[in-house]
């Protein structure tokens, strides 16, 4: 890995957002976390002021992502961002309350690399994390393309 | 149209009908009563001129006696006197019905009285001179006859029928009146009838369209009531589907959003736990020191605490447990509400379904429980029905499942599946011998998270639930029947052919 993995996680809920970054962290991953806590400053920090998204473009981004933001859904956001040339080589993790199968088919179907519902046990939320944690650690993210 | 009125012009009809009926009945009687009399003033008219024609034959038989009389006497033919004998008989006659014809006239009577003798002296007298005229005394007989002897007789004779034939004119006259004032009566009187039967009638027919006037109008209310009906039923079932709909959204959205917040209240209390335990090491590694400084020890294991400190743990350590097993309770029951609506949302798909089929595979999934609770389970044979497979799946494992769960202690457990057709739809019936159901808690157990009888049993009080939100779904009821520890029987009436457009539009 030439440059380090940024991991952008897009998550409405600060305790989540707390409890999720604590437990990256427990799983020994220090990557940067760029927080974000609802769609529309996320969207504008990914696409950029052009919205083409071109400065993300030599980075290696990580997405994890909720689907239940407060001004608009994780749904769109995930679209938007497979659709984007520079940014849909970046896994994306969709992290979420919705254990709907609808939900989860339609993430898969737009491009989601992993669907991880939210075990409200917490034993299991932190195992997934840290999993998850580990599985950030041996995955090669690509730089997007130029 | 009040019921008040529409009373009171019921009785108006009737009370015109009747008003009408007794005016007929009155014409009717007044006319028969009178055409009577008529007919009796006319017989006693005929009757006058009867009498008339009599006085005038008796007077006329008495002169053909006299003229015979003459006849005899100046030509002593036979002939005359057979004549004489004839007219003189059929005189007595005459005047023997003019008697009766006029036996109810006193006037008569007595006038009939003074001539009858009188034309009788009269007779003799021509018996007479007949009686001489035979004896070849010809001329005392033409004497009298000349001489005009009962001239006198016949004057009076004449004078009485006169009398007579006058009274009977005045009598005519008078039953002629009597007559033609009956005829005229009975015709006004027709008349009169006939008006006021027309006047009933019309009045009878403005009722009766004014009436059938009030029933169009009433019945186009009526139709327009139905189809204002129809229209409010059909939007009050758009409302109350979209009110459905609008309830499963909502017990979706909440149940959703209520896990958030309960994934933080978790994690941060499993943080807490964390901390916990980090807090009372130090303290521990701190009275530790304060006793005997044994540094290194304290981090590899739970130091033992003492006294107070020990105390404090416990209590953070209860707090903290009843904290996870609230919320994990709590996840349940979201979870349990998430899993209905999601049910809710499903849509069924009708299948022709071999019900033996399909309980036996449940039975045969619930064959270890069964054997374990000593229990049988039989199957009688079932009627087949159109409808969603997994749905009734779910519905008969989760009361096979109630009736194995809930079987009385200690008692071999006999639980019945029996099924029958009646009027388009299959009732089954899932019977047990077991702990039964107190009938106060029948309503209660259909309800979500509410369970009935001992607690000893795990469960969240959903199944029932579910199931009953199922059968309705399927377009059918379900109800039970049950006493404590006698048993229970949960009846389910289901469409033997259920149609998914019934019911899965609405949902």
């Amino acid at each position: 890995m030439s440059k380090p993995v940024t991991i952008i996680m897009i998550e409405d809920d600060e305790g989540h957002a707390r409890l999720i970054e604590r437990n990256i962290r427990r799983s020994g991953i220090n990557n940067e976390i760029v927080p974000f806590t609802n769609g529309t400053a996320a969207v504008s920090y990914l696409f950029g002021s052009d919205g083409s998204g071109i400065d993300h473009g030599d980075r290696a981004l990580l997405i994890l992502l909720d689907l239940n933001l407060p001004d608009m859904t994780g749904i769109d956001i995930l679209r938007r961002v497979k659709e984007n040339k520079y940014l849909r080589c970046a896994p994306v993790v969709v992290l979420t309350t919705t254990d709907d199968s609808h939900e989860i088919k339609r993430c898969y179907e737009l491009g989601c690399n992993v669907y991880i519902t939210k075990p409200v046990n917490y034993e299991s939320f932190a195992n997934a994390i840290r999993q998850l944690g580990l599985f950030f650690s041996v995955i090669q993210v690509p730089r997007s393309a130029p | 149209m009040t019921p008040e009125a529409m009373r009171r012009r019921a009785i108006g009809q009737i009370l015109l009908l009747g008003a009408g009926l007794v005016v007929l009945t009155f014409i009717s009687a007044g006319s028969v009563y009178l055409v009577n009399q008529a007919r009796e003033d006319a017989r006693w008219v005929v009757h006058t001129v009867e009498v008339e024609n009599q006085i005038s034959l008796a007077q006329l038989q008495l002169s053909r006696a006299e003229s015979a009389e003459r006849g005899y006497i100046s030509t002593l033919l036979p002939d005359f006197l057979t004549d004489f004998e004839k007219a003189a008989s059929e005189l007595t006659a005459d005047l023997m019905r003019l008697h009766r014809l006029t036996s109810d006239n006193p006037v008569q009577q007595h006038l009939l009285d003074q001539m009858i003798p009188l034309s009788d002296q009269r007779i003799e007298e021509f018996r007479k001179t007949i009686a001489l005229a035979r004896a070849e005394r010809v001329d005392d007989a033409a004497r009298i006859v000349r001489e005009g002897i009962g001239r006198d007789a016949v004057g009076r004779i004449d004078d009485m029928a006169d009398q007579m034939r006058s009274e009977e004119d005045h009598l005519f006259v008078q039953r002629a009146t009597s007559a033609d004032r009956s005829q005229s009566l009975a015709a006004s009187m027709t008349a009169v009838g006939s008006g006021l039967v027309v006047l009933l009638a019309g009045i009878s027919i403005f009722l009766v369209r004014r009436s059938a006037r009030a029933r169009d109008v009433a019945e186009e209310q009526l139709r327009e009531n139905n189809l204002n009906l129809e229209a409010t039923v059909d939007a009050r079932t758009v409302d109350l589907r979209e009110a459905n709909d609008e309830i499963q959204r909502f017990a979706y959205i909440v149940s959703h959003d209520l896990r958030s917040p309960l994934v933080n209240i978790m994690g941060f209390t499993s943080e807490l736990e964390e901390l916990r335990t980090d807090i009372f090491k130090r303290i521990a590694a701190l009275a530790g020191a304060s006793a005997s400084p044994a540094p290194g020890a304290a981090g590899e294991i739970e130091p033992a605490l003492e006294g107070d400190d020990k105390q404090l743990s416990e209590g953070f350590s209860e707090a903290l447990g009843f904290i996870k097993s609230s919320i994990a309770k709590m996840d349940r029951l979201i979870t349990a509400i998430l899993n209905l609506t999601r049910e809710g949302r499903r849509e069924f798909e009708p299948v022709p379904i071999d019900t033996r089929e399909l309980i036996e595979a449940i039975v045969a999934t619930v064959a270890h429980q069964a054997s374990e609770a000593k229990a049988q389970i039989r199957i009688e044979p079932l009627p087949d029905i159109i409808s969603d497979r997994l749905a009734l799946e779910q519905i008969f494992s989760n009361l096979i499942d109630n009736a194995l769960k809930y079987l009385k202690p200690g008692v071999p457990g006999d639980i019945t599946v029996r099924g029958r057709k009646k009027l388009g739809f299959a009732i089954f019936e899932i019977a047990d011998n077991g702990r039964g159901i107190d009938p106060k808690d029948h309503q209660r157990i259909f309800d979500l998270f509410r369970r009935a009888g001992e607690q000893d049993k795990p469960g969240q009080g959903i199944g029932l639930a579910h199931v009953r939100a199922l059968v309705r779904r399927l377009g059918g009821t379900m109800s039970v029947s049950s006493e404590l520890h006698n048993g229970s029987t949960f009846t389910i009436t289901l469409p033997l052919s259920w149609t998914a457009s019934k019911r899965n539009r609405d949902s």
